[in-house]
């Protein structure tokens, strides 16, 4: 009894270190009970090294004993997951929707029904070529951008945030970097990220729409610098020009060039064309 | 239970057959399962045949090692236990027949339209190699359990052999079943042209060879091991508890310490094998690494951490028990090299692998020479320690590398939802990645191994009293079980939820209303679910195949007798 009395003190000497420890070094409350309770594990650890023998059972109380012991563990285990951080399902289940689009299980042969995502493809590219024609009219929808280190020229016009159908187009080009999931490799306004692929708040500074575009139907035909090694490896996703649309690719490239120059402190990677 | 099995094909025929039907109309509308849904039916049908699976093809391997190493060390448990094994395995191919034939009718009443188009992208597989491979492994296994006591004494080379074909048998339909499986999360894909068209221009073999396609058949045919070892020591710990005589216990006391040897033999590999299919799982798609480690799948990878971790222990633990019934144990001792490389192993394994990150070979010219150190360099130094300060620290360093193994970047089960108060500071944001994970798991194989080899020597070197061990080792013996059930759920869940709102990756979509990731909690509630049926059957299957036995008594004329015993 005194041993199991020493090792809970030391227990309680370790967990309340490490939770003091981890305060004063910064990490948030979540991490220092974190670290106290894998204290607390250590010491239950070292508490059922010195459990007495138990004498093998037999009968029907060792059958009573093994389904308790299920029992523990099918709560364990399911209470111990649920204790969790969980995702939520509804986050994905219109995100889900909104990707695969209108199109609905016919043929298996076919499962994007080709001809009507053909139908709406051309719909929105006529759209975009009406919207890039009446941007080209206005004129003051071209904004000038600073270009650093020798940037390669702004060729293509910005639409203007404000007006109602180039809204439509951002906000089409918005909604697919949400729905393809490009934050998880990108930062974009200080957010996502995490340096798996570059910063990409300035590349409208660099690239084209179209050039933007072409990056994203093709990831190898562009370069940036200082990815050398994602980029052999094809780490970026060679999988968007089949779940995309051609109109929504020229969205999301139009939504990202339209950046350009905002946030001039943020550095983006210079893109090398490749092919 | 001839009747029992003909009624459950039969009611499975009724209900399917039924379905499969309504499967070969064009547009006809799938069934909907009550209660459950369809996505949880086919989840429950599919992971009970995975279970199932895993213990006809991992028992084999485990039977002709036990019925080989008996042979050789003229050791008759090893016989005994690998027939005993055997029966067992008997029942449940055909409870994993059952299942398989179920597993397509559940698919093809569910999805019908996506099934019938697998089928066709597999016919060859499913038609003829797959239901082939599986008559001709049962009728190899009828035969090497029925030749069992004929084929004994001078002709036990040739029952050893034919297990061998069984084998071989077992190991190919794994590979056959597992081209269409794996093909699922990583189909062919070729450069500037489109999955449907790279599939077109695909042969029967690009498709079974696809990218995932070998991994997953070293990290299956390791796990199996493992899965088989832990449930021959579950059926130990049964038998155990069920014995009538010290003679009994004392057998099956040594069955669950060989099943259990043999299991954390292989389960030492496992996560090695685990991050192999991953990593290639990776390369086909980035973006598939996003979604396990940082998005939706992230807390699943925490608590595969947690469910790994428990078992590391719970397997030191057992050995922690064992060492109770061993006599001169205290006489043994290890050089003090050991417990100091097992402390130093977590910070040089983080630093050698962040610094040189897979595939850089330097890594492993780090961290070979300090594994090593012990066995090489411990013969020079003259300190030694005793087993139990050297299992103390190991148990220590077990519970340290699966504490930094299950420090998470941030308590978040997305990086969208990651707030500032719930991430790891800047400076320590190393904690999360995954040099310092694959650290942590070599420092808990490293800990583990050296327990193991320390027990092996404290059994060659003291004298062991089988059946003298503690009662509370038979729970480990079962919780051992449980949890590498429940792992082997956890994570083939991960492996089917990868493919996202796909039936097959970026190949056929799922237009389904549940096609989006479950919560942990559910999946977790659910695969337990799944864990205690298939105890509960295994359960049936030892008390049916192994307690008449022990009712009638052992007969002799039924005992094998090794070559040159006669």
């Amino acid at each position: 009894m005194g041993k199991a009395m020493f090792k809970l003190v030391i227990g309680l000497v370790v967990g309340g270190g490490l939770w003091f420890t981890a305060k004063a070094m910064g990490f948030p409350p979540v991490y220092q009970w974190a670290f106290f309770s894998y204290a607390a594990v250590g010491t239950v650890v070292f508490l059922l090294l010195d459990i007495p023998s138990m004498k093998p059972q037999s009968g029907w109380g060792a059958a009573l004993s093994v389904l308790l012991f299920f029992g523990l563990l099918c709560v364990g285990y399911g209470a111990g997951a649920s204790l969790l951080p969980q995702f939520d399902p509804e986050d994905e289940k219109g995100k889900n929707a909104k990707v695969l689009g209108s199109a609905k299980s016919g043929n298996p042969l076919d499962p994007w029904k080709a001809d009507e995502v053909i139908q709406r493809t051309k719909e929105l590219d006529e759209k975009v070529k009406e919207l890039e024609a009446r941007i080209k009219a206005l004129g003051s929808g071209s904004a000038p951008v600073a270009q650093p280190g020798g940037a390669a020229p702004v060729t293509a016009s910005v639409p203007a945030p404000g007006g109602a159908s180039g809204g439509d187009l951002l906000k089409v080009g918005e909604e697919q970097w949400q729905l393809q999931e490009c934050y998880n490799c990108h930062k974009l306004r200080g957010d996502g990220g995490k340096k798996r692929g570059p910063e990409l708040d300035n590349i409208g500074t660099y690239l084209t729409i179209e050039e933007i575009k072409q990056k994203i139907f093709d990831p190898k035909s562009f370069m940036a610098e200082g990815f050398e090694k994602e980029w052999e490896k094809g780490r970026m996703p060679d999988k968007f020009k089949d779940v995309m649309s051609d109109s929504e690719m020229i969205a999301l490239a139009t939504w990202l060039h339209s950046f350009a120059g905002k946030n001039p402190s943020v550095i983006t990677p210079k893109p090398i064309k490749k092919k | 239970m001839r009747h029992l099995v003909t009624f459950v094909a039969f009611l499975a025929l009724c209900v399917t057959g039924a379905a499969s039907v309504y499967a070969q109309t064009p547009g006809s509308p799938s069934v909907e399962f009550p209660y459950t849904g369809n996505r949880a039916a086919v989840w429950i049908v599919a992971q009970f045949h995975t279970l199932l699976g895993a213990f006809i093809l991992g028992a084999p391997i485990f039977v002709v090692m036990a019925e080989w190493l008996g042979y050789r060390k003229q050791d008759l448990r090893y016989d005994r236990m690998a027939k005993e094994v055997t029966k067992i395995t008997v029942i449940l191919f055909s409870l994993t027949a059952l299942t398989g034939g179920l597993f397509i009718f559940v698919l093809l009443a569910t999805y019908p339209q996506f099934t019938t188009w697998f089928i066709n992208q597999f016919y060859l597989v499913f038609a003829v190699i797959y239901p082939l491979m599986f008559i001709l492994g049962t009728m190899a296994l009828y035969a090497y359990f029925y030749t069992w006591d004929a084929w004994k004494g001078e002709k036990k080379g040739r029952h050893i052999a034919l297990g061998v074909l069984l084998n071989l048998l077992c190991l190919a339909t794994m590979f056959a079943i597992n081209g269409p499986t794996s093909f699922m999360n990583t189909p062919v894909k070729e450069e500037g042209i489109s999955p449907m068209e790279a599939l077109a221009a695909a042969t029967l073999w690009d498709k079974i060879a696809n990218a995932s396609w070998m991994p997953m058949n070293i990290h299956r045919i390791d796990g199996n091991i493992a899965f088989g070892g832990f449930v021959v020591g579950l059926i130990a710990a049964y038998m155990h508890m069920g014995a009538k005589n010290q003679e009994e216990r004392a057998y099956y006391d040594w069955m669950g310490f060989a099943g259990n040897l043999i299991a954390v033999g292989a389960m030492l590999l496992q996560p090695f094998t685990g991050l192999l299919l991953a990593y290639q799982m990776c390369d086909y798609d980035f973006s598939f690494c996003q979604y396990m480690m940082v998005e939706q799948l992230s807390m699943f990878f925490e608590m595969q951490g947690a469910v790994v971790g428990l078992m590391f222990l719970g397997c030191n633990y057992y050995v922690w028990l064992s060492l109770r019934r061993i006599q001169g144990v205290e006489q043994v001792r290890m050089t003090v090299l050991a417990p100091i490389v097992m402390v130093l192993f977590p910070p040089v394994a983080i630093w050698g692998l962040t610094t040189y990150w897979i595939p850089e070979p330097m890594s492993l010219a780090i961290l070979i020479p300090l594994a090593l150190a012990p066995f090489i360099l411990g013969r020079f130094i003259p300190g030694t320690v005793s087993v139990h300060t050297v299992m103390k620290i190991g148990f220590l360093m077990v519970v340290v590398s699966d504490a930094i193994w299950l420090t998470p970047n941030g308590f978040a089960a997305t990086e969208a939802r990651m707030l500032d108060d719930l991430k790891l500071p800047e400076s320590w944001d190393f904690l999360g990645k995954m040099p310092t994970k694959l650290g942590a798991i070599f420092s808990l194989v490293f800990a583990t191994t050296i327990n193991y080899i320390l027990y092996g020597k404290a059994i060659r070197q003291g004298t062991i009293a089988w059946g003298k061990i503690d009662g509370i080792s038979q729970f480990v013996l079962i919780f051992l079980a449980f949890t590498s059930i429940w792992a082997m759920g956890l994570m083939g869940a991960v492996r089917s939820l990868l493919r996202k709102f796909f039936h097959t990756y970026n190949l056929i979509p799922d237009f389904t209303a549940e096609s989006f990731t479950p919560t942990l909690s559910y999946s977790a509630w659910l695969i337990t679910g799944i864990t205690v049926v298939f105890f509960i059957v295994v359960s049936v299957a030892v008390f049916v195949a192994l307690r008449p036995v022990e009712l009638k008594g052992r007969e002799p004329e039924g005992s094998p007798v090794p070559a040159g015993t006669k």
